[in-house]
């Protein structure tokens, strides 16, 4: 059985009767088994799958109506909750939570007969962006598994890219789906803020983080976006699209449009090989009738600094309910007082965790506020003025997802400032709400470079149809595992 | 440039009780001073921005029960209570 | 020079749901933790969602106080660690970038005094915590989070008060105020709780916290005066702090917590937000708002007679002042009003006697009627009163029943007053050459007739007889 197909090529197989769904979950059950000790992108496994996926057998024999997802399997980030299924966010702090209700994102899915096939594993709490910082060992890149895949969806592509399912959901605060998806070669989406329902995510930095696919095309993402975007009157972050269709009219093509080639995102550190396949990336597009100019935004200079003041602050809050009272881990709290039972609770967190509550408490605190909290604020507005500006001008931003390639893993996890400025390509979508998609391009020396492209708030639908046009550009090597 | 003593200060506001703070310092050290490009970024000027939405499309205002007994579903039960340690 | 300020925490109890989630906002008739939902609860992944109907009523108790109100609204988090916190934050509102509250600055009247309103905002309740366990060693703390969530509106006043009684009687107009706004049943237990803060003579402000009721916060007011004086007295300063008030003691006490070092690190709620309350909502508000006590008052004096301290009683009513308006004609407005504030208030004064009475605005107008025509005296119509609430029979019935009709037959009556002439000669005598000691007699003449004569009828008859 070919694991190797995409989500809607596996859908028509399925639709036709082609294939037996039961027959390819279970083939992708083999695959991890196979190939996911090394790898290591699952935390846990759904043993219900073939069951599900011989249901859907039945009730597409049976000419019965099935969902549009047909069975296919997905994995799902860690941090959103499946009702009756443990949700740990890659953290010791909830490795017995069971969440009680489902995901708006994991409902919608559900409906459409997906298979979630497993949770996969994250950085803590989705703070990182190597996956290094997992409280249950890190994830391996499957080109090269001496690599870093990326974070902190890394379980995320590493599953898509290994054959291990055929798409995942993500959740992307600064680059958190986007990066990994350019270190493991498949697409990562992150869409306008609020297009998609955060309902159900466990929350980091919740006034910029996003729900998004990973997948092995541009049109799966469009795919999966069909079902899962749209307004939740349980999440009033949320915005209407007008059930948009993504799909539709996906291949039209970029001629015409204007891309902005962001200055300040090739510059210094940027390694040579990433810098020649921007350039690729560039003449290509130009190829198929684009413009591409340069444009400088000032702001992306301050952009790290601002975006990790920011999610600190907010992480240092969305974590405070973490007081193992009502969820977490076996702790009685018999013969403690309520300050000292807290802070021995919350010793589970991990290093890099309890690192950014410190400064999620420092930051935002009364005698630093000024200085810290709220100039980051001020700048994430300006840097939106600024990319709103640009979009005047242009249709589409371009950059590398990010500027180096993909690194050892250990090579840069005591070097705090230089793991920061992994994420200077993509923070500035998340801090401005603009949608932003990462596309494979290049394999070097046998590790993925990523491409991305950023278009103006709800402006998804233009976006998807430039990055389908770029990846039809591009012809990868398969991934050697 | 931050202290042992404040950020044992700043342990105790966020609960996280920290056995060696001065391994922590190094690195907090290192990230909050990263922070000082702030001051260079020039926008005392900037006013704070944050998405809308009209009253109209807030929600009703209507009894909707949970459901399911969201209690049984948590830690530290004692009859239907939470148990917190002692204040 | 005392001054004194209040924070006052009210439930909107008439709302249905609370002000994040769909859960019951009134959570009194429920067992422990059986009113909540992921979102009340604080569980991973959860997100608040406003309540419409809470910025409604919130918007209209601000306009009722005179306060201004923004165009944007804009929530904040209020970050700290405790057990009946679920999400160890609070959703509240702040006015650090610009006017954001849902109430600005604003004024109202008690007695001849206007007390200013310094912001109204909207705001979370906490959960419940009952203390377990005899001994140090096996204390925990139980919490219950049904009442987590529930929306509240919190009033702060500048510190314009000057007595502890200026305090009370303020607490009681704004009571009034809210439950005829439709907003809030602040006689429900925990439905209101306030805070205040005082100082004297020009010295630092002592913040008075854990006060059960409206009566306590009068005598923990006047205590901390009294304390803080004494301190003056001696050439001691005052110290700025927390105290909380102990109802066992009656005193207020110093609460020496580790919270002087607490920081709320204040910051916008990503997840909520700002809201736009566009003028033609402020205007439909407007016009949906309940007439306001002053206005009724206003409309019981000069279009019925009403005597001022009648109008103001009944105007501050809303359960009053509503049958007030079902039962009243344009002849017997004064009477009824007169009525239901001399007695019937008094006989109903507990809600279980309230509910459980019989008496309907056709009952009152009818007795209205039957005393300005003279067919029951008023006396008697207490006793008819006393029936319709226990019986709810009608007026008609009632007094044939228990034979309450005005004696008004001139006959009968005269034969009454000779008996009562022949019987106090005395009075008699003492009538004729003090003719306002004749009320004696028309006394006598009530008791024979257990309270039914006619009065004036009575008082010409007696007259007449004795020739006077």
């Amino acid at each position: 059985m070919n694991l190797k197909i995409s989500a809607l090529e596996f859908i028509e197989e399925a639709k036709n009767g082609n294939i037996s769904v039961e027959e390819f979950v279970s083939t992708t059950l083999e695959r991890i088994n196979s190939v996911d000790d090394k790898l290591h992108a699952f935390l846990s496994v759904n043993d219900s799958v073939i069951d599900q996926a011989r249901n859907i057998d039945k009730k597409i024999k049976s000419g019965e109506k099935v969902g549009d997802c047909f069975g296919m399997p997905i994995s799902i980030k860690d941090n959103m909750c499946i009702k009756d299924t443990k949700t740990t966010c890659a953290s010791k702090m909830l490795e017995n939570f069971v969440a009680p209700y489902d995901a708006t994102v994991i409902s919608k899915l559900k409906k459409q007969d997906a298979i979630f096939i497993g949770k996969v594993n994250m950085d803590e709490f989705a703070m990182g962006l190597t996956t290094e910082f997992s409280a249950f060992g890190p994830s391996k890149n499957p080109w090269n598994i001496e690599h870093v895949p990326g974070g902190s969806s890394g379980g995320s592509a590493v599953s898509v890219s290994s054959y291990e399912c055929i798409a995942s959901l993500g959740s992307d605060t600064g680059g958190s789906v986007r990066n990994p998806a350019s270190f493991c070669s498949t697409v990562g989406y992150k869409p306008t803020y609020g297009l998609i329902s955060r309902f159900g995510l466990i929350s980091y930095a919740n006034s910029i983080e996003q729900i998004g696919p990973l997948t092995r095309t541009v049109k799966d993402t469009a795919f999966m976006l069909n079902l899962i975007a749209g307004v939740d009157p349980n999440d009033n972050t949320t915005v209407n699209n007008n059930n948009e269709n993504y799909l539709e009219n996906i291949d039209s093509g970029i001629e015409g449009k204007k891309i902005g080639i962001i200055t300040e995102m090739i510059g210094d550190g940027i390694d040579p090989e990433v810098m020649t396949a921007t350039k690729e990336a560039i003449s290509k597009l130009e190829g198929l009738g684009a413009i591409c100019e340069e444009v400088s935004l000032e702001m992306v200079k301050y952009s790290v600094a601002a975006y990790y003041t920011i999610t600190a602050t907010e992480a240092g809050s969305n974590l405070a309910r973490y007081d193992n009272l009502r969820y977490g881990y076996e702790m009685p709290v018999e013969g403690y007082e309520f300050n000292s039972y807290i802070s021995k609770a919350r010793k589970k967190f991990g290093p890099e965790v309890t690192r950014r509550m410190i400064i999620g408490g420092f930051v935002p605190s009364a005698g630093h506020a000024g200085k810290y909290f709220l100039k980051a604020m001020k700048v994430k507005s300006k840097l939106t003025k600024e990319i709103n500006e640009a979009f005047k001008k242009f249709d589409l931003l371009i950059a590398p997802t990010v500027p180096i390639l993909p690194f050892k893993i250990g090579e840069k996890i005591d070097d705090p400032v230089s793991l920061f400025l992994v994420d200077i390509n993509t923070v500035t979508a998340n801090l401005t709400g603009k949608p932003a998609i990462s596309i494979p391009f290049k394999i070097v020396n046998g590790l993925p470079i990523g491409i991305q492209l950023m278009a103006n708030s709800m402006n998804d639908k233009m976006l998807l149809q430039a990055a389908h046009a770029l990846e039809k550009t591009v012809t990868l090597p398969e991934v050697p595992i | 440039m931050v202290t042992v003593e404040e950020i044992e200060h700043v342990s105790k506001l966020m609960k996280i009780n920290v056995d060696d703070h001065s391994e922590y310092l190094e690195k907090v050290q290192t990230m909050i001073s990263y922070f000082d490009i702030l001051d260079s970024a020039g926008v005392e000027s900037e006013e704070i921005s944050m998405p809308e939405i009209p009253i109209e499309q807030l929600r009703n205002d209507e009894h909707i029960p949970f459901g399911d007994k969201l209690i049984e579903k948590m830690n530290h039960y004692k009859g239907t209570f939470v148990r917190a340690p002692k204040m | 020079m005392t001054k004194i300020g209040l924070e006052i925490h009210c439930q909107l109890t008439n709302l249905e749901s609370k002000l994040f989630c769909s859960c019951k906002a009134n959570y009194r008739e429920f067992e422990p933790n059986e009113n909540i939902c992921p979102v009340c609860a604080g569980m991973p992944g959860s997100l608040p969602r406003l309540n419409q109907e809470a910025v409604k009523k919130a918007t209209m108790i601000s306009m009722a106080l005179n306060c201004s109100t923004p165009e944007k609204i804009a929530f904040f988090r209020k970050n700290y660690f405790y057990p009946d916190l679920p999400k160890n934050f609070q959703i509240t509102q702040l006015n650090i970038y610009g006017d954001t509250s849902v109430g600005g600055s604003g004024t109202i009247t008690v007695g001849d005094k206007k007390i200013r309103i310094t912001r109204i905002q909207l705001e979370e309740d906490p959960g419940r915590l009952i203390y377990e366990g005899s001994s140090s060693k096996n204390q925990i703390t139980l919490v219950d989070y049904n009442r987590a969530g529930t929306p509240l509106v919190e009033i702060v006043t500048e510190p314009d008060f000057e007595t502890p009684k200026e305090v009370r009687d303020f607490l009681n107009i704004l009571s009034d105020l809210l439950k005829n706004l439709g907003v809030a049943d602040p006689s429900l237990e925990g439905a209101m709780r306030a805070d205040a803060n005082v100082s004297t003579r020009g010295g630092n402000k002592v913040e008075i916290k854990n006060i059960g009721s409206f009566h306590d916060l009068e005598k923990a007011a006047h205590f901390e005066i009294t304390r803080q004086e004494s301190l003056h007295d001696r050439d001691i300063a005052i110290v700025q702090e927390t105290r909380h008030w102990d109802d066992r003691r009656k005193i207020t006490v110093s609460s020496r917590s580790k919270e002087e070092d607490l920081d709320y690190r204040y910051f916008l709620e990503g997840d909520i937000p700002w809201v736009k309350i566009n003028p033609e909502i402020k205007t439909e508000l407007k016009s949906k708002m309940p007439e306001s006590i002053s206005s009724k008052k206003e409309r019981y004096v000069t279009k019925y007679q009403i005597p001022e301290q009648v109008a103001d009683v009944l105007s501050s009513d809303k359960f009053y002042s509503d049958l007030f308006e079902e039962s009243h004609s344009e002849s017997n407005a004064k009477e009824v009003a007169n009525i239901i504030t001399t007695e019937l208030m008094g006989l109903e004064d507990t809600r279980e006697k309230r509910e459980s009475s019989k008496l309907t605005a056709t009952h009152l107008k009818d007795l209205a009627d039957a005393i300005q025509s003279g067919k029951v005296s008023r006396n008697s119509s207490k006793n008819a009163l006393h029936e319709i609430l226990k019986t709810g029979k009608t007026v008609s019935q009632i007094i044939s029943e228990l034979d309450l009709g005005n004696v008004s037959d001139e006959s009968e009556l005269l034969k009454i007053i000779e008996k009562i002439i022949s019987d106090e000669s005395e009075a008699v005598d003492q009538a004729k050459s003090n003719p306002q000691t004749i009320n004696y007699l028309v006394g006598k003449v009530m008791q024979a007739t257990k309270g039914k004569a006619d009065p004036t009828l009575t008082l010409n008859l007696l007259k007449k007889q004795i020739g006077i």
